[in-house]
């Protein structure tokens, strides 16, 4: 049963800021051993913190005293009362992880002991950790002589950010501005973003020495190690700068290792999807303490929210669209009344040509909105990239093995289902990368390999499609063990792998009840084999494929349209049906004689263009009739690198179509996407061009 | 029109999510009721013909009565299995009962409302598994079969799981339809 609304609202609320906190927290885990950036480090207070608010508003106790914990921790950390160590940052993953699971189970789902058992580990370690620092012996704001009024104003995060540049001998500077009332706002900012590059505003006080009537006068509190020109100049005239303290600042011989000293802060991440994860930079991995938390299962990555976040500059050109439809409507009515009006006389041939018009911008109208509903459901695969980071990270370091996770193509979007699809596919085929590809690091030397091996996250746009890569470095798959374990396992026969060429051998490995390692480990396994994946992905009209050496590493691809939603279609006739094939996997239309077909092994070719194809007879194929023809249509189909020649007995046009499902009993009828209506109302069968060109790579003793 | 795209512009500016407790308020009501579905006693039943017998489901399992639409065939799916039909955008199967049931030999094939006798109909039964229709060839009307007086469907041999039972009611004798049975 779906959760009444209100609870859904909360779920998917709060899924948002839980995957906001998760990516910050992936940022912070990523800079293990630095000293934390502030900025980041009070978004993910802020997260923790909104968290804590929503949850209580929403009755769910647990989820709310356990984010109150951590907000403790968090607070705590950024306030310097305690180090960000190892313990620490693993109980704040783990957190995030156990916060996850808890939001699921108040989806609906079945609540278990383990996560039960999670929380009450978590929450003493919470405790422990918010209350392990004590406060640094000397006061080193003493030391400097800081007017005692001025240091009143300061909060106690304030005070902290302070000493913390003072013990790196950074200098404060007080800089004091008068702005008019009517534009202070802007320019206040416009200040600060000029400070910003040269160091760290603490504070902004209302100035102690007010301004006249019609302007308002600012302190800003301002740490910074340059001198005090360069400051000056680059404030020039909007405001003054002075000393802070009383004794200058004296760099310390005894700091934490920061080479740094002047640091820049980068501004505070946009909030929505922008991603550090998935930019094309090496993300290292692994070589950290193994965490003594403990780990479950691991749940699906899939998000609970059925939501799509949208830019509202988008829904805003939407409603211009509408605006303009509008327009239109309007004089189709003035239209048809001028028509009413006119009765039995003809109508003016003006008439028919501004019809026509209206005609022709309700036809441009209506393609705008299309497209720009469908760009509302596209959503950049960072979104789940960033997930799989954090996870990978978790693993690796439960893995013991040293792996760099190398994440690219963030950036591409795709429609929001499939990105959702996609999460649990490629959490499975990173898994088997990482247990089944990655060698461990003494067996890597052993070959002369860089002891870390290296895992690839690749995403491309590729016209229609969008080119997903999972990669390995490691040992690549044996052929051989293949083949002996598809023959054992009663999948093929001998004689016939004997046949089969080596791309063929290695999509063994996609037939059910196909796994080559003996021992199921911890991290993949668990029975689920790659043809889960590859079912998933045929769900999506996706496909994969293999390219794997031995002891060079084994890649997944992935190739997936980047919409299903509407999409252009191909409208065929064979026998006395009509079928729509989607567009996006036709790559041309030829007319093809009957005699010019050739045969190899008694299985039908083409050939165009110096290539040869498969030729299939879709009446054959769904067992029609078959009509006699003086030439054959033939679609082209190319899906990823596969393609063949699709036979039809018309070409009946082009249209835009959604493809619905067959209601439930006659889902999954091989080779039938679906169902859509044209123009007549009557339902027209959508083919699955990705499982016809499946059915026709597969070896055939595994059919049926 | 101006006054009340100002007013737009100052709610928005105003707006305060934590405040807006409205929504929830009126989705309250609806989390109350979520439990109250009331079962409803199958003692009314669809009466329907198939050839020469008469059928009936009970009334909560019919989602409605259709004209015959037209249908698309649909390749590799099981005899009985007309096709698709567009129920007002949502594609549903269609089933041909009397060749499920085995009450004709040769199967027909329907395409459309020109394919059969006018008083054919499509008869849509909620299913769990999905919703899909029967076309029958003639819908009688509702029927009040008292529940107390249902029989068994006596073995009479051949595959007849999808009979439920037997019910009379003015001298008239119905097979009731397993509908789950029937559709599988």
């Amino acid at each position: 049963m779906a959760p009444p609304r209100a609870l859904s609202e909360f779920v998917a609320e709060a899924n948002e800021v839980l995957e906001t906190l998760a990516h910050d927290v992936a940022v912070l885990d990523a800079q293990r051993g630095r000293e934390p950036e502030p900025d980041l480090l009070n978004a993910i207070f802020r997260a923790a913190h909104s968290l804590k608010g929503l949850s209580a508003m929403f009755g769910q106790e647990r989820i709310s005293a356990l984010a109150h914990h951590l907000e403790d921790v968090l607070d705590a950390l950024r306030l310097g009362k305690v180090l960000a160590s190892d313990a620490l940052l693993d109980a704040i993953l783990e957190g995030v992880d156990v916060l996850t699971l808890m939001l699921r189970e108040a989806a609906g789902a079945a609540p278990s002991d383990d996560t039960a058992r999670r929380v009450v580990a978590l929450t003493e370690s919470f405790v422990r950790l918010a209350s392990g620092g004590q406060q640094t012996a000397v006061d080193v704001l003493d030391e400097v002589g800081l007017d005692p009024a001025i240091r009143s104003v300061f909060t106690e995060y304030e005070e902290h950010r302070l000493r913390e540049n003072v013990k790196k001998g950074v200098a404060l500077w007080k800089v004091r501005a008068v702005f008019s009332l009517e534009d202070f706002d802007q320019r206040l900012a416009g200040l600060n973003a000029t400070l910003k590059p040269l160091g760290e505003v603490i504070s902004t006080l209302p100035s102690s020495q007010p301004g006249d009537e019609t302007s308002i006068a600012f302190d800003l509190i301002f740490g910074s190690s340059r001198p005090q020109h360069e400051i000056e100049t680059a404030v020039q005239t909007m405001a003054t700068v002075q000393p802070l303290t009383q004794k200058p600042v004296r760099p310390r011989l005894v700091v934490e290792p920061e080479p740094e000293a002047p640091r820049t802060r980068p501004a505070p991440r946009p909030p929505v999807f922008a991603s550090d994860v998935s930019s094309p930079e090496l993300t290292p991995l692994g070589s950290s303490s193994p965490s003594g938390v403990m780990q479950g299962a691991e749940p699906s990555l899939r998000s609970l929210a059925q939501t799509v976040r949208v830019d509202i500059a988008r829904l805003d050109g939407l409603m211009n669209v509408i605006g303009e439809l509008l327009t239109v409507r309007a004089n189709i009515h003035r239209l048809a009344e001028v028509a009413r009006q006119a009765g039995a006389t003809p109508l003016p041939k003006l008439w028919g040509q501004e019809l026509q018009k209206e005609a022709r911008a309700l036809e441009r109208k209506l393609d705008e909105l299309q497209a720009g509903v469908l760009d509302v459901r596209m959503v950049p695969l960072g979104q789940v990239f960033d997930k799989l980071a954090r996870l990978m990270r978790r693993l690796v370091r439960q893995s013991g093995k040293d792996v760099h996770f190398e994440v690219s193509g963030g950036d591409v979007e795709l429609d929001k289902l499939i990105v959702e699809e996609l999460s649990d596919p490629l959490m499975h085929l990173l898994r088997n990368a990482l247990d089944h590809g990655v060698e461990p690091p003494d067996k890597r030397i052993a070959q002369g390999k860089d002891a870390r091996g290296l895992i690839r996250l690749k995403a491309q746009q590729l016209g229609n499609q969008v080119q997903i890569e999972v990669g390995d470095d490691g040992a690549g798959m044996d052929e051989g063990r293949i083949k002996q374990v598809a023959i054992e396992r009663g999948l093929v026969t001998r004689e016939l792998t004997d046949e089969l060429e080596r791309r063929d051998l290695l999509n063994l490995v996609f037939l059910p009840g196909f796994s080559t390692r003996k021992d199921v480990s911890e991290l993949s396994g668990r029975g689920v084999g790659l043809d889960v994946v590859k079912t998933n992905l045929a769900r999506l009209s996706g496909l994969i494929d293999i390219d794997s050496r031995r002891g060079e590493g084994t890649t997944f691809m992935l190739t997936l349209p980047l919409t299903l939603a509407i999409i252009r279609a191909l409208i065929v006739g064979v026998a006395d049906r009509t079928f729509a094939v989607p567009l996006n996997s036709v790559t041309e239309i030829v007319a093809v004689k009957p005699a010019e077909l050739r045969t190899i092994e008694r299985r039908e070719v083409i050939e165009v263009r110096g290539q040869t194809l498969p030729f299939l007879r879709l009446s054959r194929i769904f067992g029609l009739q078959e009509l006699p023809v003086e030439r054959h249509f033939v679609v082209v189909i190319g899906l990823a690198q596969e393609r063949l020649g699709l036979a039809v007995d018309a070409l009946l046009g082009q249209e835009d179509i959604v493809t619905k499902p067959l209601g439930g009993r006659l889902k999954g009828v091989p080779g039938i996407a679906g169902a859509t209506e044209l123009g007549d109302r009557r339902a027209v069968l959508v083919l699955d061009v990705a499982a016809l060109v499946e059915e026709l790579k597969r070896p055939p003793a595994a059919v049926g | 029109m101006p006054s009340n795209r100002f007013e737009a512009q100052l709610t928005r500016f105003f707006y305060r999510p934590d405040e807006d407790v409205g929504a929830w308020l009126e989705l309250a009501p609806e989390i109350a009721e979520a439990g109250e579905s009331i079962e409803e006693l199958p003692e009314e039943f669809l009466a329907f013909e198939l050839g020469a017998e008469v059928y009936a489901v009970p009334i909560g399992a019919v989602r409605e009565i259709l004209k015959v639409p037209a249908i698309t065939g649909v390749p590799r799916v099981a005899e009985h299995v007309l096709g698709v039909m567009n129920v007002r955008g949502e594609m549903l199967p269609v089933y041909d009962l009397k060749q499920r049931l085995r009450l004709v030999e040769v199967p027909q094939r329907v395409t459309g409302p020109t394919d059969v006798p006018r008083e054919s109909r499509v008869v849509l039964l909620k299913d769990p598994e999905g919703d899909a229709g029967i076309l029958v060839d003639r819908v009688q009307g509702v029927v009040r079969l008292p529940l107390s007086k249902l029989e068994p469907a006596p073995n009479l041999g051949g595959d007849r799981r999808a009979v439920a039972g037997l019910g009379r009611a003015g001298g008239n004798l119905y097979i009731l339809l397993d509908v789950e049975a029937a559709l599988a």
